[in-house]
């Protein structure tokens, strides 16, 4: 490709390089943070390829509940359906994102390693074990604790979907305390936050967001454990009478704080617009207040319907509400446009069909306005798809999943992209542009169909709870489209895992430099920083030489 | 002036601040309660503005730490230190202790459920854990030469791990070991005690004469993992399994007799031992 911009001026200065490790010990015991954030990508795959499995069998379930059992029971339904949407967000998007901070920030802000590398492997290794305790228990007959799960063996498996939840979500609050630390201590001289790149402040924006929001999860999680340790109504939640633990916790993954979730996905399309349409940033400044400010829109611990008191205003017609759910749309929008803006100055560099990372960046951003723009339509009051005024109150319509899904699905698909654009960094190995094009294009239309046809579907009042059958017409064929998604979301799925497993197989391969990025990363040799470490002392580190130095970089244009 | 950290997180924080005033305001609060925090009259509804106004305010305060600290930029730090560069962050050696941490964690949390011992297994694990994790830390950082380190701190923490480490073996062996022996028939304990004894003394006597006979260490190695694994994995089946059935003997005679014969009695194969025999 044309090369029109190059990495930020730098000096020279001792090299110090990550240990070089191999073999299970290291795997156990080590603190480089590629490693780690390979174990945490790891993770993040296993958990996408459970997901899409479940989401197809949920689809097929849902095309004829009435009739169709193939979980064994409404309350066996109910807890996987749970299992999907919580998953989605803790136990795909959350892990692949962090997996992706771990390789990439430390690079991109010019340290040698994550900050805490012992407690970011710590971490790791705790979410892994939590998921499996939150995972094996839900299959165990547990779950978020329907009614007739309150008592015998099934209360325990109940509780320990509780403390693996608990768990998991302890784990990616350490991994974010070291990611936000990295950013923020750990940059290379020369670089303020202001010039830091834009997957690095994304990460940081959620970081902050996990860390401020996730505990009040917590908290949720140990009312409802001592609800359901003391019995029923101690704190007034969790398996009295009809309420379920569920929808004590649903806030986690419903506008806005599912929000928090994709943040990195405009960290990813900031990084990668730039670098495939071979042009700088343009108004690296703005997206950096884009994103946060998407950032303070995702912070949604405060909506939480379950606890409100009867006869309060209900949670749909609340201003706050209303107000978060429809500014949400604005940075989203802003950082599209950015990234149009970006791509209309360097359209000759992006020819033929598009680079998967591209696609990947391009598509998780797409699916995430679709969510955000869903999500605005969601809280406009007199459509009634939070469904407040129905019959089923407090729960919503099958709309309120559908944001979920949409945006979940722009951040794995981000995600995804992010995969294609890094994978140099984060093993070494160049990854299949055409496998990656397939891949992200059934992730992307899969994505569309599944939270799309939920999204129109909550215009027929389907009730956002499986065990609730819908009775409009108009309901079975959105839910046969919906399943139609589910289908190729997996089928994108197992097309990533093939692509990784084919590039591991092949062996490293790529180059270091395979885009001609603009980030520090791209000086690295082998992930690691040998000579120099980058210090940078250019004034703005994400200036191309383009523009310092016309001259230099039209030379090194024509060279490449 | 203002840091961009600074201006992140205090525009978090007063935005926070802001939504929890006006969501009190548009939730039944009063006038005065949402901004004299519940003081006067009430704030709305109180766990979204409760929530609200605390996030906001530990917003502000990352806020203060971070315009203290001039974001961490490493030029403002320098200055401040008065040196030219900042020293590039010490590599860090690799580890055990996150993994054993994560897995007493997830011992805590799955005993916190089911079983109050193995909640206490997970605490203890943790505990060494974090004496451990801070000792490493520590040392870590002592001087500037890794070797050194390792050695500052094995010099410190050997003489309590490996007697530590050591009692925690022999305990769990002879835990094992009793359990397989109360599972195991009378002459069965007998055999297993026997012949373990003998494995035992010939490890040890490989072990001894390793060098003068050129025997492979591997191979000790292996033995006594293989005796190891072994022994454990026996005394967790035996566990399972429960001991052998014990037959209480009629009591004659003195109170003195009870605490002797509820412990020893006869096995199944009804053969006789101990002083309460008839």
């Amino acid at each position: 490709m044309t090369m029109t911009d190059s990495p930020p001026a730098t000096d020279t200065a001792p090299a110090v390089s990550s240990p070089a490790v191999a073999g299970l010990y290291d795997a156990l015991t080590t603190t480089d943070h590629r490693r780690i954030g390979r174990l945490w990508l790891r993770t993040g795959l296993v958990g996408l390829l459970g997901a899409v499995v479940i989401g197809v069998l949920l689809g097929i379930e849902s095309t004829d509940a009435a009739s169709t059992d193939v979980f064994g029971g409404d309350n066996a339904y109910f807890q996987m359906w749970a299992l999907y949407r919580i998953g989605l967000a803790l136990l795909v998007a959350a892990p692949l994102f962090i997996g992706l901070a771990m390789v990439v920030v430390p690079m991109q802000v010019g340290s040698t390693n994550i900050a805490f590398p012992r407690a970011a492997l710590g971490a790791a290794w705790g979410f892994m074990i939590g998921a499996g305790i939150m995972v094996v228990s839900v299959l165990a007959a547990g779950g978020w604790g329907a009614t007739d799960r309150a008592t015998g063996d099934e209360r325990d498996a109940v509780a320990l979907t509780l403390v693996g939840m608990g768990l998991v979500i302890i784990s990616i609050l350490l991994a974010s305390m070291c990611i936000a630390t990295t950013v923020i201590s750990l940059r290379v001289k020369g670089m303020t936050l202001m010039h830091a790149p834009l997957f690095a402040w994304s990460m940081l924006v959620t970081a902050a967001v996990w860390l401020l929001t996730l505990p009040v999860l917590l908290a949720n999680l140990v009312i409802a454990y001592v609800d359901l340790h003391n019995g029923p109504g101690t704190f007034g939640g969790g398996l009295n009478g009809s309420v379920d633990i569920y929808h004590q916790i649903a806030w986690l993954v419903e506008q806005p704080q599912v929000y928090a979730f994709a943040i990195p996905a405009l960290g990813v399309l900031g990084s990668v617009v730039p670098v495939a349409a071979g042009v700088r940033a343009a108004r690296h400044a703005v997206s950096l207040g884009l994103i946060g400010l998407f950032g303070l829109l995702a912070i949604g611990a405060w909506s939480q319907p379950f606890f409100q008191n009867d006869g309060a205003i209900p949670h749909d017609e609340q201003f706050l509400f209303i107000a978060f759910g429809l500014a949400a749309v604005l940075p989203v929008l802003g950082a599209m446009g950015g990234a149009g803006d970006t791509m209309a100055k360097g359209k000759d560099a992006i020819v033929g069909l598009p680079a998967a990372h591209l696609m990947g960046a391009l598509g998780g951003g797409l699916l995430l306005l679709a969510g955000v723009a869903a999500g605005a339509v969601r809280v406009i009051e007199p459509l009634e798809l939070g469904g407040s005024a129905d019959a089923v109150e407090g729960i919503g319509t099958l709309a309120v999943s559908g944001v979920g899904n949409l945006v979940l699905f722009g951040a794995i698909t981000a995600a995804v992209g992010g995969f294609w654009f890094w994978a140099s960094k984060i093993g070494g190995h160049e990854l299949s542009p055409m496998m990656g094009r397939l891949a992200i294009a059934d992730l992307l239309l899969g994505g569309v169909l599944l939270g799309g046809a939920q999204v129109v579907s909550g215009f027929f009042d389907t009730v956002n709870d499986p065990r609730f059958v819908p009775t409009a017409e108009a309901a079975d064929a959105l839910a046969w489209i919906s399943t139609a998604g589910a289908v190729l979301v997996a089928l994108g799925a197992l097309g990533v895992v093939a692509a990784i497993a084919g590039a591991v197989r092949r062996g490293p391969a790529g180059g270091d430099d395979p885009w001609g990025g603009q980030t520090l990363e791209w000086s690295t040799v082998d992930g690691v920083f040998t000579e120099p470490p980058a210090l940078v002392t250019s004034e703005a580190p994400l200036l191309d030489r383009t523009e310092l130095e016309p001259e230099v970089d039209s030379t090194e244009g024509e060279e490449s | 002036m203002f840091t961009t950290g600074f201006k992140f997180f205090f525009g978090i924080g007063v935005a926070l601040v802001t939504a929890a005033v006006l969501y009190g305001y548009t939730t039944g609060g009063n006038w005065v309660g949402p901004i004299s925090w519940g003081w006067k009259e009430g704030v709305g509804e109180h766990i979204g503005y409760g929530v609200l106004m605390f996030l906001g305010l530990a917003a502000m305060g990352i806020a203060c730490t971070l315009i203290f600290f001039r974001d961490a930029d490493p030029a403002d730090q320098a200055d401040y230190v008065g040196v030219e560069d900042i020293e590039p962050t010490m590599p860090v050696t690799g580890s055990f202790w996150p993994v054993i941490g994560a897995f007493g964690a997830g011992t805590m949390a799955v005993g916190l459920v089911l079983n109050t011992a193995i909640f206490i297994t997970g605490l203890v694990i943790v505990s060494l854990v974090a004496v451990e994790w801070m000792m490493d830390a520590w040392a870590d950082r002592a001087t500037g030469d890794p070797e050194a380190n390792r050695a500052l701190r094995n010099r410190i923490m050997a003489p309590i791990e490996i007697p530590a480490l050591g009692g925690a073996i022999i305990a769990v062996g002879v835990l094992a070991s009793s359990r397989i022996l109360l599972n195991a028939s009378k002459l069965g304990a007998v055999v297993i005690a026997g012949v373990v004894a003998v494995i035992i003394l010939a490890i040890g006597a490989m072990a001894a004469n390793s060098i003068e006979f050129k025997i492979n260490r591997n191979l000790i190695s292996g033995l006594a993992v293989v005796l190891g694994v072994a022994i454990l994995g026996g005394g967790v089946w035996a566990t399972v399994e429960g001991e052998r059935e014990f037959h209480e003997h009629e009591v004659h005679g003195s109170d003195s007799h009870e605490g002797d014969e509820s412990h020893e009695g006869e096995d199944t194969d009804g053969e006789h031992d101990g002083e309460a025999e008839e």
